[in-house]
């Protein structure tokens, strides 16, 4: 096993909303490297690694905890559970999946009709949220609510593995961002910088960017860099042309995405210093889709920040594939722009 | 002042790329205020000092939509997606300008004649490619690299009472404040002139703008729709040449009364010709100062154009005039 935190990481349960136990578990990391952390009202996570010289600047780097999920809507008169999804999540992707139900994490699955009772048009269609339910043991309503509750968060259930180079796992999106975080602190304690260095392990993104803004204003950054989980779409039904990125060519850069177009300067200072270090790397092919750049640019007297991704292929589901050379190499990446500090000197 | 609108409307600066007509703007501005500033995000913010001990801001976005290389194909071939609302009926066919000068055509994939028909109706992002004249992508990636912008590659044309270009959405708006910093002498309050950017992609510079200024009114100055084409917008009542609007509402923000009604009174008291606007889609800047700190009493003043977000967007130079006239009027009297 070579990112064994990683693993602990993504096996976490915390869809947005329920980052709880992500934030305890980070907390513990690194509450004994860093010169100050707290955690806000909100729920996120802040810590401080002081400069060795004042007023050198302030850099903030940012990663979110949330995980995409489900939640249950109603209780059905069956016993079985209404959901809902918490951000984007394709209802193809949980059918026929294990999945663990409130902050208790009790077992349930959610099935669907067996292919003997489907008839032929019906087996190609995607069924709407409305058609599916998580069956947790009970068969009548009373017997369900005496154990759930509508709002309860439902989590996927998988465990991360390592095949070869590459991991299989859920929540990429993005504990493998808060894991670069810490492994960035991890590396100031050697490497220690002149200029101040925020971290900010933030809530709620994946339902619309709702706890950076917050963070950010608390730490009052000169720039960011957010590092983020990202779409492989790497798909062999698809053109080349097509793909948004492709998972084991590196590290991926966004010059443009939906809500901002990040900021120039820092967009050249993360590509020169990739070029530089012979650290491999992507362009984004796609703009759709936004991070949580889009709203640091919107906060206070608008904070430039750069987005750097590592690339999942069939993110927002159960089961991701990533490349432990391209997770690597981000890590690569955001420790060599700590060293350079030109992010802050744009 | 034609001149000065084609200057600035000729350039090429789509969203996130706006360097090269923040360094015109603040060219023309400099001698004639007070101070200004680039800020955190790239907008340039110019002041003119009054005595009331007030604060007004305008804001017109610098920003144009355009678009951005995502991929080059073996063949040379670009693929492109949009910055900003550029449909790609209007893309296809249109001829495109770039970063560094490198021009092209757009085209649309088809393999059978079926295709062609089927494409023309579905058409999308996916089915164009833009044509630079590479022979190969070695070719191509001499000229050009993924993550390169551009904009529709058309000139200004004078018509006129009526004006064409690529950008009048919303360099119009740059040039009616340029010229309004040039003519106006001793405003009674300070006059903060906001040069925004990346409205284009959902408002950016002009949701931070305000932050530290804090101004007692923001009033956005942008383009609205010209619905008085055949068949037009029925549900809208303004025209093309009935003078500057002031907006009551669209899809992002309602205009503060106060706003509202010191506009009206400024148009009337002037003999400026005035039109109320309700624009059933879109929004402008005036959102983003709402929602600035505890809050900014905000609205918009528009310059009807016709075929906006196309490379030739129509406006009239009347409208433009009054547009002027209305700024200078306000500048006249305290908020």
């Amino acid at each position: 096993m070579k990112f064994k935190r990683l693993k602990k990481l993504t096996e976490l349960y915390g869809i947005s909303g329920f980052e709880e136990p992500i934030s305890e578990f980070i907390e513990n990391e690194i509450k004994n490297i860093v010169d100050e952390y707290w955690k806000d009202e909100v729920g996120n996570l802040i810590a401080h690694k002081k400069g060795k010289k004042s007023n050198r600047g302030r850099l903030m780097l940012l990663a979110h905890m949330d995980e995409v999920g489900l939640m249950v809507k109603k209780i059905n008169k069956d016993g079985t559970l209404a959901i809902t999804n918490i951000g984007g999540v394709d209802p193809r992707v949980v059918m026929g999946k294990k999945v663990k139900i409130g902050e208790e994490l009790k077992d349930g699955i959610i099935g669907y009709k067996a292919i003997h009772e489907q008839k032929r048009e019906e087996l190609l269609k995607t069924p709407k949220y409305d058609k599916l339910c998580v069956y947790a043991g009970h068969e009548k309503e009373d017997d369900a609510k005496s154990e759930f509750n509508v709002g309860d968060p439902i989590f996927f259930d998988t465990q991360y593995k390592e095949i070869g180079n590459y991991a299989i796992g859920k929540a990429f999106d993005d504990r493998n961002g808060c894991e670069v975080l810490i492994k960035i602190i991890e590396y100031l304690q050697e490497n220690p910088v002149d200029y101040d260095v925020f971290f900010a392990w933030v809530v709620q993104e994946e339902v619309g960017l709702r706890g950076s803004g917050v963070a950010a204003s608390q730490i009052e950054p000169d720039a960011a860099i957010v590092f983020e989980g990202t779409t492989a779409g790497d798909n062999p039904e698809l053109a080349e042309s097509r793909w948004a990125a492709k998972i084991g060519q590196g590290p991926v850069l966004t010059y443009a995405h939906r809500g901002l177009v990040p900021d120039r300067k820092i967009f050249d200072v993360i590509k020169e210093a990739a070029k530089k270090h012979n650290i491999p790397h992507q362009f984004k092919g796609r703009t759709a889709g936004g991070t949580d750049a889009a709203r640091l640019a919107r906060t206070l007297r608008g904070i430039p920040a750069g987005v750097i991704s590592t690339s999942a292929r069939y993110i927002h589901s159960p089961m991701c594939v990533m490349s432990l050379n391209d997770f690597n190499n981000t890590i690569k990446l955001g420790q060599t722009l700590i060293t350079e500090g030109k992010v802050l000197s744009k | 002042m034609k001149e000065l609108i084609k200057k600035l409307t000729e350039i090429s600066s789509p969203s996130g790329r706006e360097d090269s007509i923040r360094e015109i703007i603040i060219s023309e501005i400099k001698d004639h205020v007070d101070e200004y500033k680039v800020d955190n995000l790239g907008s340039v913010i110019a002041l003119k000092k009054g005595t009331s001990g007030k604060k007004i801001l305008f804001d017109g976005h610098m920003d144009e939509i355009g678009l951005v290389v995502t991929n080059i194909d073996d063949k040379g071939f670009l693929r492109v997606e949009s910055v900003g609302g550029v449909s790609p009926y209007i893309l296809l066919g249109s001829h495109l300008r770039f970063e560094n000068d490198v021009t092209g055509v757009v085209g649309v994939e088809s393999e059978t004649m079926k295709d062609a028909g089927k494409n023309i109706k579905e058409l999308n992002y996916d089915l164009l490619y833009v044509d630079i004249g590479a022979v190969n992508k070695e070719d191509a990636e001499k000229k050009i690299s993924v993550g390169t912008f551009g904009t529709y590659d058309s000139r200004f044309y004078d018509l006129g009472k009526r004006l064409v270009s690529k950008a009048m959405d919303d360099r119009i708006a740059c040039a009616i404040m340029i010229q309004a910093i040039k003519e106006i002498e001793k405003p009674k309050d300070d006059i903060y002139f906001a040069f925004t950017v990346q409205e284009e992609v959902g408002l950016v510079g002009a949701s931070v703008a305000g932050f530290d200024i804090k101004p007692d009114m923001a009033i956005a100055l942008d383009v609205t729709a010209g619905p008085d084409t055949p068949k037009g917008f029925k549900r809208m009542g303004f025209k093309l040449g009935g003078g500057p609007t002031i907006k009551i509402k669209d899809m992002a923000s309602i205009s503060a009364s106060s706003v509202v009604s010191k506009l009206k009174s400024v148009a009337e008291k002037n003999n400026i010709p005035y039109q109320y606007e309700i624009l059933i889609f879109g929004g402008t800047n005036a959102k983003g100062y709402q929602t600035t700190g505890a809050g900014i009493p905000s609205g918009t003043v528009s310059i009807p154009c016709r075929y906006v977000h196309s490379p030739h967007e129509m406006v009239d130079y009347d409208d433009v005039l009054n547009s002027v006239k209305l700024l200078k009027s306000v500048a006249k009297e305290e908020v």
